[in-house]
């Protein structure tokens, strides 16, 4: 009997032992299965993460909302809650019934109860039902509505990232949901006990590299170009020609973040600036160049090439864009005029291997590889393909199909030393509490294009075109700017279209060091003279003014002085008249208009001063003492 | 006359309060929900336990020897009983093992558990010279103890028919039959289980799974599952009293079989450890009035009751805690049931009388 009772006593501690166990060593496990079992959740959204500019300005943000959910369980009067419901929503009793009485745990009134007014809301709190619940939701606003529309997207109605950099960083910007626990019955009624509140988890910041001025300068030069010219589209691309960093990108026709289901698919997925492929035209000159450069194949100063107009090439004569040819001109000239035949003479010079090679290796043919998605490849001749015709058209910008980034992040490897980078938008990636990195975009090295000094001469040539030739209407005064225009027929199905013209500007700046490099173009304008210098110069010069602001560039000393033509008014430094005479102050400011103030003998003080560029013949101000 | 033992009545009384107080926590949610009475189930556990308390203490001032003249009686008209029920039980859960009366139930197996004892306690004092004779002494009150198994599994009630047997195999153990004998028995229960595995071999996965019973969640994992939800939240000290959140519909009856894990949930390890002291101090006192009992009915008597319930209370216990499969046995004391606390309080009471018998 002794050993019946010990056997009975050690099973008794063994189940003791099992109970220890099983509320120690598996508590957790069991706690939260449990819990899981037991609680029931009202879901609290997590904010969708931030999207700044690179100086911390919002450009993707969040508004807080409330939503309707009830509770099916919970109603115990179903009918007239339904009806209280329904007549402050403004639905019909059956379309509530529906939602009171479904069979579920917790029933979200979607769309009807999704972020009501406030009005609305207080109205429902203040009824006080048991088993109807408002919860917060937040909900995504773009505080500029239609800017970069394309390039952040937007989000559907449970705020997953529907296009642009919402649907590509969705992951990061996606944050965890929280929720307020409370503990139910197996049959989903309510117990009276305390509530859990889990604390949702914000997604990820993003910042990008968007210099928020230049973006809206370039949003502003895009309004500006669709009132002027109602073209088909306008497109705006800048980019910081040292890193690949994407300072401001948009384009026409655009859409509303906010307001994206009045939109069709088409306007919405084109983010033209990395989609839209064309021939670039004139602007493509600058990789001829760059190659014909490197190669040492042209001496621009000493070389000379005679344009009558056109030159034969096999059967075909392949005309220069100004009547009658520029005549004898150093191949300076040819870059600053634009001048077809010129570069076809460059580019025979280079053999189609090697210009080929050139427009290659500056990123033609391929994506850039920009952290965007929707990004085409253009088209360049298979190299069996070209012949005599081919690469003499090449050379000048037509039959090959390119998109702007793609010309952007070219002319950026042509004038920064030679270095092509992979060119991108988002510079960091953020946790939201303790704002410290998750991710960091640096700027990616592809090759090395061409040298150092050949960069130099491509920026001297094309500050000389800004100066002197086509690109003369971007000119700012005091700054060096370089550049080149850009005229391109379109083609539609095979064929080249009559007065169908995509004008464009490539230009940046300082010439000597630059720091941005901006790209606007205009496709068909309407009821205007069709060529890039004249049409698409101006905006691009805009842009480019605020960019001094904007990227804080000092004034430079020993820029091109423009040439001007007799159209043209002139600037002028106003010279340091004080301390002088009368007789020296009207020799010094020959080229301006004087107004002398007091009665003194000599200058103390002059308005504007000293080393102030005005238009000549502008009045200038000496007080005399 | 000697006094009682104190700890015995004393543990009872405890228990038994406490498992009044449980049965009214665990169960008024569902009482709720099934009568609109949370009293329901507590009111008639209580009339049962002040009917239990009377006996037992009427039970405690008779002479336990009457029981060995009207043992083979008492015997007889369980037996009856237990076929009637078979023909004229209501049934509940899918088993027939109730005689009802308006919302009472009377169990006849119950009161044949206690009288299987009487009956074995009899036998083994008649023969105790043949009870190493396995033809003789062993064969003919172990054929008995199957048919009356049979009649239980009948109904069907596998749990009391388990501890009903059990209750006879440890009064032959202790009436001195060869260990050899339990040993060959014990091969020949293993033997079987085996053919039967080999024959179906689902019902070792079956029966295998209370060691992991997540393998099948929603059937025979269920149970369990929920119960060690009511156990592991319990911690230390448990949620208090009424906190209990499984009770909330979440395990099926849980004043019945899995009234242990309530009491775990609610509290905790500490309420777990005085549970199982109380059972522990029933169990020895009784052991040691079995020991201490010169008449060797008494000592048989003494030793079948305490231990077809100590058996029952581990088995239980193993249950609950999920170290043997799902039997469907109560918790002596503490589980729902007016016939089974009925029953138990009658035997304490026997217990109580043998005690005063002793020197």
């Amino acid at each position: 009997m002794k050993i019946v009772l010990v056997i009975i006593v050690v099973i008794f501690i063994v189940i003791i032992g099992k109970v220890f166990y099983i509320q120690v060593i598996d508590y957790d496990k069991l706690n939260e299965y449990a819990s899981n079992l037991w609680s029931r959740n009202l879901p609290v959204k997590a904010d969708r993460g931030l999207i700044y500019d690179r100086d911390g300005g919002i450009l993707a943000d969040n508004i807080t909302t409330t939503s309707l959910v009830v509770i099916p369980n919970q109603i115990k009067d179903k009918e007239t809650v339904t009806k209280k419901l329904a007549d402050i929503l403004g639905v019909t009793y059956d379309e509530m019934y529906k939602h009171i009485n479904k069979k579920t745990s917790i029933e979200r009134v979607h769309p009807e109860g999704r972020r009501l007014s406030y009005e609305v809301a207080d109205q429902i709190r203040n009824l006080k039902l048991d088993g109807v619940y408002l919860v917060k939701e937040s909900q995504r606003y773009y505080p500029f509505d239609t800017y970069m529309s394309h390039t952040l997207g937007y989000v559907g109605i449970d705020n997953q990232g529907l296009s642009g950099l919402e649907l590509m960083y969705d992951k990061y910007l996606t944050g965890k949901d929280g929720a307020i626990k409370y503990f139910s019955d197996a049959k989903g009624n309510k117990l009276n006990l305390s509530e859990v509140y889990e604390k949702p988890q914000d997604g990820m910041n993003l910042t990008l590299t968007i210099n928020s001025d230049i973006q809206a300068s370039i949003e502003r030069e895009l309004d500006n170009a669709v009132t002027k010219y109602k073209p088909d589209m306008v497109i705006g691309l800048a980019m910081d020609p040292n890193s690949g960093e994407i300072l401001g990108i948009s384009s026409r026709p655009n859409f509303s973040s906010n307001n994206y289901q009045k939109y069709t698919t088409e306007e919405i997925n084109r983010n033209l600036p990395i989609w839209a492929t064309y021939e670039p035209g004139s602007t493509f000159k600058i990789i001829t160049l760059a190659a014909a450069l490197e190669e040492g194949k042209v001496d621009l100063e000493k070389d000379t090439y005679i344009d009558r107009g056109g030159i034969r090439v096999e059967n075909a004569t392949l005309h220069c864009w100004k009547h009658g040819g520029h005549g004898k001109e150093t191949f300076l000239e040819v870059v600053e005029n634009s001048c077809n035949p010129g570069f076809v003479v460059l580019g025979q010079r280079l053999g189609k291997e090697t210009l080929f090679k050139y427009i290659h290796n500056f990123g033609f043919g391929s994506k850039t590889g920009v952290d965007l998605n929707g990004e085409s490849t253009g088209i360049i001749f298979n190299l069996n393909n070209v012949g005599p015709v081919e690469l003499a058209t090449t050379a000048f910008g037509q039959g090959v199909s390119v998109t702007p980034i793609q010309q952007v992040t070219a002319v950026s490897a042509a004038i920064n030393g030679g270095i092509l980078y992979k060119p991108y938008i988002v510079k960091s990636i953020n946790e939201p509490e303790t704002n410290s990195v998750i991710k960091e975009n640096k700027k990616t090295v592809i090759r090395k294009v061409i040298s150092k000094n050949t960069s130099d001469k491509v920026k001297y040539a094309l500050e000389s075109v800004v100066s002197n030739g086509t690109g003369r209407t971007a000119y700012i005064d005091g700054y060096r700017v370089g550049g080149k225009t850009g005229t391109a027929q379109k083609v539609k199905d095979g064929h080249y279209l009559d007065n169908n013209y995509i004008l464009s500007f490539i230009g940046f700046l300082p010439a000597d060091n630059p720091q941005i490099v901006v790209y606007f173009a205009i496709d068909n304008p309407k009821g205007v003279q069709q060529f890039g210098g004249v049409i698409a110069g101006p905006p691009a010069k805009a842009i480019l003014t605020d960019a001094i602001k904007a990227l804080n560039i000092k004034k430079p000393n020993g820029g091109m002085e423009k040439e001007y033509q007799y159209y043209d008014k002139r600037y002028k430094t106003v010279p340091d008249v004080t301390g002088m005479d009368k007789e020296g102050i009207s020799t010094a400011l020959k080229d301006f208009k004087v107004d002398y103030q007091g009665s003194g003998a000599k200058a103390s003080y002059q308005s504007p001063k000293a080393g102030s560029r005005i238009y000549e013949g502008e009045t200038v101000r000496v007080f005399m003492e | 006359m000697k006094k009682m033992n104190i700890t015995l009545i004393v543990s009872v009384i405890l228990l038994s309060l406490f498992g009044l107080l449980m049965v009214y926590s665990s169960s008024y949610v569902w009482a709720d929900y099934k009568f609109d009475d949370p009293f329901k189930y507590v009111k008639n556990q209580g009339i049962f336990l002040l009917l239990g308390l009377i006996l037992m203490f009427l039970v405690s001032k008779f002479n336990f020897e009457n029981y060995y003249k009207y043992g083979n009686k008492i015997f007889i008209i369980c037996f009856i009983l237990l076929i009637l029920v078979l023909f004229i039980g209501t049934e509940r859960n899918g088993s027939k093992s109730w005689f009802g009366f308006g919302s009472f139930g009377i169990q006849p197996s119950e009161f044949m558990k206690l009288a299987m004892i009487i009956f074995t306690s009899k036998y083994l004092y008649n023969n105790r010279k043949d009870i190493n004779n396995i033809k003789k002494g062993v064969i003919p009150i172990l054929g008995l103890t199957l048919l009356v198994f049979g009649l239980i599994m009948l109904q069907p009630d596998f749990g009391t028919g388990v501890i009903l047997v059990m209750g006879v195999i440890g009064l032959l153990f202790v009436g001195g039959v060869n260990l050899k004998f339990f040993l060959k028995v014990g091969f020949l229960g293993i033997g079987g289980i085996v053919a039967l595995i080999l024959a179906a071999p689902y019902r070792l996965k079956r029966i295998l799974s209370f060691l992991n019973p997540w393998s099948d969640p929603l059937g025979s994992g269920f149970q369990i599952i929920q119960s060690l939800y009511a156990i592991g939240p319990g911690g230390l000290l448990g949620f208090g009293l009424g906190g209990s959140r499984q009770k909330h519909f979440y395990l099926p009856e849980p004043q019945t079989d899995f009234i242990f894990s309530i009491i775990s949930e609610e509290f905790g390890f500490l309420g777990i450890l005085i549970v199982s002291i109380l059972f522990i101090l029933i169990i020895a006192s009784g052991i040691k009035i079995a020991l201490k009992c010169e008449n060797l009915f008494g000592k048989y008597l003494v030793f079948g009751i305490i231990f077809q319930l100590g058996f029952q209370a581990l088995l239980n216990l193993m249950v609950v805690v999920g170290l043997i499969p799902v039997t469907g046995v109560t918790l002596p004391f503490l589980s729902y049931g007016g016939s089974s606390l009925m029953i138990t309080l009658v035997g304490i009471g026997i217990i109580l009388n043998v005690s005063r018998h002793q020197k």
